[in-house]
């Protein structure tokens, strides 16, 4: 196996470009478990942990630039006020001592349905910084994730960054598993209110090849919320929010649980979480 | 003169083993290193059924590092059969358990081929060049279906998959009526069908051990609960005599009763070692312990509970079928029938009758876990005394009330057989109910069920007893085990004033040596800090029978004490003879002897010098004050409490939160309170780990689907409430101590506790059962079935 540790960004991109099948490793939490069960021998490793942009997080034009290497602690520690969606998964990933590893980065590298950063990212409108030798571009997240476990970069493109907006409005994150500390997701969810732009994003996680956007349960209830003299949601209107996340899923019967159980909570999920956020927008006007 | 010191027994002192533990830096068996060492790989099957048709390890052989590779095969005529020593019925089948797998796997995980190498990473490395070829056969997984006519077998040669049936009927022993009798004669019968999962003990420190044969002797140390065991099972399976054997358990990490077995992997690294003539160490990965050390529990009960209208007990039938896998280890057997005695539980009931039949499958071979039979046995009553609470329209806990032994009735025969010697539920109960807060919590849920609240609360009760104090030998001798129960102690005064007592109990995290050293400090009034607690090496420890069932304070705490009483014994001789002075006009207190009524004396530290030296001593005694006892139980001890635990249930997303655990745990006296404290504690969060997250799943071909900790999911602390714990002393009347033992208390408690919070949360519902672990999907599925009912 061959081992590179680039010290620059442009020396990873180079080494990128020269092994299209290289695999990039930062944190290690999903590619160290890969390695060690022997469920996969890269030729090629690059290390990217040397690179200390990669850890930078920065604004630009009133919107966030996190690095890709960012660590979900460091989210939870330094961008939980103004990224609660993302904090809020970030708490859900693992342990202590992965969430001081792992980073964002990673979970879109990998691209598992079951990464717990991807609802929010959704949610919130986030996009997705690539780059290689030939430059930089930057994909939406509802464009990023195209298969199980595949994204939309280029063999020669590494994750440079996601890009998201301070939130404009409150943000909520529910999860269901077994236990609550180190489990994968059955089904996850994530919403944010965008009172800015009069419309509500969604993410759902665990419930079909991809990560995605409800986008008709998305425009169902931007038809229907009063954003200049809220009132409280109606059941009906949370209920039919929840039936409408639920039939955006296209979940699978697996060990972690069945298509009908998956369906069914993330209908509860989308229900509650839209009545908590709901509940904040009002209270906070 | 006299000592005003408080005492040691019942201080909540801290762990004096603790620092070594938790920094790590001691004798765990992975640390150590010796010189010329070399290491161990396993090649494990990943069929759970199949014939071995070809083995070709020539490439292995030659890979860098590689100094040996063998199959079972080439260990077939030294491997000898793993031993069970629990023949539980003179007609058991067992079949051969060959260490190293020959012509034949029987489960997915066994080992095939071994390699040794100059390191850990060449010997991984060597395993991918063997070659084998498997002739796959037919896998058996279902215990129903094995027993059927025409199964598929996992053993061709037994010609059955039944391994034995062991039956106890209360009319045939004589402790009670006829079964039949009872169930025909009771005005209320409820039956149901429980299924006990399958578990992994999953201690924290892997099995690892190292044989060095430099010399005449065999060295091995290892990760093991059971040294002396080991030392004898090891001689009796390769022929070497035991005396050419020391075993060394050093600190272990935690066992569970995982780690009470005498494994393949030491008996295959013992036999590499020997053939090699260099030391050789083996240390398993997580997947392979999951995989390969023993299973826990694997039962499907069939129960029968007969009452009258009233709540008065009249009989319970038990049917079980258990699950062996793929062959018997040490005590794989008698599992199940540890059960036999608990199923009746604290209650009063005309007629009992008990079958267990063990059963093989193509699955790793089940042993011990944490309770071994009275977690099973508990879970079982616990949960149905709830389910014919609610067939009678009875508060669960008055239901228990009506039938339970009164504190004025002990010593009480029960319908097994067995006599509890002393408890008293309406105490512990008590105490629990009103911490609890049970009435206040019974109308929260009546009003969270009057407006069809989402949340629904449920309320869990569990007043278990359990037999503990493993065990008089004679019942040991007459339920066909092959060993004693009797423990070992030695005390060594040494000439500088310290104290070494050389205990037979082996601990793998319990504190052994701190509650030790407080039990020897009372006894003779020296300093706890002067007291230094050997164990585990077969050497220094010469005798004992190890640690596992809750054993060790009750039987090993007592064989303490009278190995004290002997060194006093001594010492008053010497004393008498110092002082000129009649023995009978010696007294002691902690510390000192003196003259009564004089202000004549000498300080034990003294005596231990005129012993020691020699140079004066009476006629008729010997050197030292050295002395040693075994002890032999004449009865079990039997810890009781009540658990409580309420559990809010999300009807939506069958989520539950457990939102408050109060338990009152009756252990005898607690030697250290703390380390009880610490134990219950433990308990509950593996008990409580059964009943919502833990399974060891197969698939449909037998391969372990939970194989790392990401799927096989042990507790943590962000899914336990915060427990209240607290206690009852009712002495036991069988030990000088008064103690019970408290290693596996919380866990027999805590998982039927959990259930009957959940089901009772839902039962509105037309929920009566929720199949363990308890996760979201199935409390969800549940709740969909009751609702269709």
């Amino acid at each position: 196996m061959e081992f590179h540790k680039p010290r620059t960004w442009p020396e990873a991109l180079a080494i990128k470009a020269e092994h299209p099948d290289a695999t990039p490793i930062a944190g290690g939490t999903d590619v160290m478990v890969e390695l060690n069960f022997d469920v996969h021998r890269p030729d090629v490793l690059i290390d990217l942990t040397e690179i200390a942009e990669l850890r930078e997080w920065f604004t630009v034009d009133g919107r966030y630039r996190v690095g890709s290497g960012v660590p979900y602690a460091r989210i939870i520690d330094e961008l939980g006020a103004t990224l609660p969606g993302l904090a809020m998964a970030s708490r859900t990933v693992g342990s202590p001592q992965i969430r001081n590893r792992g980073t964002v980065g990673g979970n879109l590298g990998a691209a598992s349905p079951a990464g717990d950063a991807h609802p929010p990212l959704l949610a919130a409108g986030a996009e997705i910084e690539v780059a290689s030798v030939r430059g930089t571009r930057l994909i939406p997240a509802d464009e990023f994730y195209t298969g199980v476990k595949r994204n939309a970069m280029e063999p020669d493109e590494l994750i440079a960054a996601f890009h998201i907006s301070p939130a404009d409005g409150p943000q909520q994150f529910a999860k269901i598993g077994t236990r609550n500390a180190m489990v994968i997701a059955v089904c996850s969810f994530g919403l944010a209110l965008h009172p800015s732009t009069r419309t509500v994003g969604t993410g759902v996680g665990s419930a079909a090849p991809t990560p995605r956007r409800a986008a008709d349960a998305e425009a169902f209830i931007a038809g229907e919320l009063d954003w200049d003299s809220p009132l409280p949601l109606r059941d009906s209107v949370k209920r039919r929010f929840g039936e409408l996340v639920a039939q955006s899923a296209s979940p699978i019967d697996d060990v972690r649980g069945t298509a009908g159980y998956r369906q069914h909570a993330l209908s509860v999920m989308a229900r509650r979480t839209l009545g908590w956020a709901w509940d904040e927008y009002r209270r906070n006007r | 003169m006299t000592s005003t010191a408080e005492p040691e027994v019942g201080r909540a002192r801290l762990r004096k083993e603790d620092a070594r533990l938790i920094t790590g830096r001691t004798r765990w068996t992975d640390n150590m290193v010796l010189p010329g060492m070399l290491h161990m790989a396993l090649l494990r099957s990943p069929m759970a059924h199949a014939r071995i048709t070809k083995i070709d390890t020539t490439a292995a052989r030659e890979m860098p590092g590689v100094i040996a590779v063998v199959t079972g095969q080439d260990l077939a005529e030294e491997q000898g059969s793993l031993p069970c020593a629990w023949p539980i019925t003179e007609d058991m089948k067992a079949p051969d358990a060959p260490a190293m797998a020959v012509e034949q796997v029987n489960f997915a995980g066994e080992a095939v081929a071994a390699v040794i190498a100059r390191s850990k990473a060449e010997a991984d490395d060597a395993l991918e060049s063997i070659d084998i070829d498997y002739d796959e056969l037919p896998v058996v997984l279902d215990m129903a279906a094995a027993i059927a006519d025409g199964a598929d077998l996992v053993h061709e040669n037994l010609g059955t998959n039944r391994c034995a049936t062991w039956v106890y009927d209360s009319a045939e022993a004589g402790s009670g009526g006829a079964i039949d009798d009872a169930i025909a004669g009771a005005e209320v019968v409820v039956e149901r069908t429980y299924r006990q999962q399958r578990l992994i003990p999953a201690f924290m420190e892997p099995r690892s051990m190292l044989v060095d044969p430099t010399g005449d002797q065999i060295t091995m140390w290892s990760a093991t609960q059971i040294p002396h065991i080991l030392r004898w099972m090891t001689a009796a399976v390769t022929g070497v005599p035991e005396s050419k054997i020391r075993v060394i358990a050093p600190d272990v990490g935690g066992g569970f009763g995982g780690k009470l077995q005498v494994t393949p992997e030491e008996i295959i690294t013992f036999l590499m070692a020997k053939r090699l003539g260099k030391p050789v160490k083996y240390t398993e990965s997580r997947s392979e312990s999951l995989a390969s050390a023993h299973h826990g529990r694997d039962q499907i009960q069939k129960l029968t509970l007969a009452a009258d209208r009233d709540g008065t007990l009249r009989g319970l039938k038990v049917e079980l079928l258990a699950d062996m896998g793929a062959y018997l280890r040490l005590v794989s057997p008698g599992v199940p029938i540890l059960g036999a005695f608990m199923f009746n539980a604290i209650y009063k009931m005309d007629a009992y009758k008990f079958v267990c039949t063990n059963v093989f499958t193509n699955k790793t071979p089940t042993d011990a876990y944490r309770g071994a039979g009275r977690p099973e046995a508990t879970f079982g009553i616990e949960r149905m005394m709830d389910e014919l609470a609610a067939e009678l329209s009875m508060d669960p806990m008055e239901l228990r009330r009506k039938n339970w032994i009164t504190h004025d009735e002990f010593p009480f025969t029960t319908v097994a057989g067995l006599t509890y010697d002393s408890g008293d539920y309406e105490s512990a109960t008590d105490k629990a109910m009103e911490t609890f807060g049970y009435d206040a919590l019974r109308a929260e849920q009546q009003e969270r069920r009057d407006r069809n609240d989402a949340i629904q609360l449920g309320i869990g009760i569990s007043t278990y007893t359990e037999m503990c104090g493993l065990a008089p030998s004679r019942v040991l001798g007459a339920l066909r085990y092959a060993a004693g129960g009797w423990e070992h102690a030695a005390i060594r005064m040494l000439p500088t004033g310290k104290v070494e007592l050389v205990t037979g109990t082996s601990p793998h995290g319990q504190g052994h040596e701190t509650a030790w050293s407080q039990i020897v400090a009372d006894q003779l009034g020296v300093p706890f800090e002067d007291v230094e607690v050997l164990h585990g090496d077969t050497q220094s420890s010469v005798r004992g029978m190890d640690s596992y069932g809750s054993r060790s304070l009750a039987v090993g705490g007592t064989a303490i004490v009278l190995a004290a009483q002997r060194v006093l014994a001594k010492a008053r001789k010497v004393a008498a003879h110092m002082m000129e002075c009649a023995e009978d006009d010696v007294d002691f207190t902690p510390g000192t002897f003196s003259v009564k009524g004089t202000d004549r004396g000498v300080a034990l530290a003294d005596v231990v010098v005129h012993a020691h030296v020699a140079h004066d001593l009476p006629d008729g005694v010997e050197a030292t004050l050295d002395s040693d006892a075994t002890f032999d139980p004449e009865n079990f001890s039997f810890p009781h409490g009540t658990h409580l635990c309420a559990a809010e249930v999300d009807t939506e997303t069958g989520r539950v939160r457990l939102r408050s655990y109060v338990c009152v745990d009756d252990v005898g006296k607690a030697v250290n309170p703390m380390i009880v404290e610490g134990q219950v504690h433990g308990g509950i969060a593996q008990g409580v780990a059964q009943a919502l997250f833990e399974e060891a799943v197969h698939d449909e071909s037998g391969t372990l689907t939970t194989g790392t900790l990401a799927d096989y999911l042990v507790p943590s602390a962000a899914d336990l409430p915060s427990f209240d714990t607290s206690r009852t002393e009712t002495p036991a009347t069988t030990n000088p101590l008064g103690v019970k033992g408290v290693g596996e208390a919380g866990t027999i408690a805590s998982t039927p506790a959990v259930v009957n919070a959940i089901v009772d949360a839902l039962r509105h519902r037309g929920v009566n059962d929720v199949e363990m672990p308890c996760t979201p999907m199935r409390v969800w599925s549940a709740i969909q079935a009751g609702g269709a009912r």
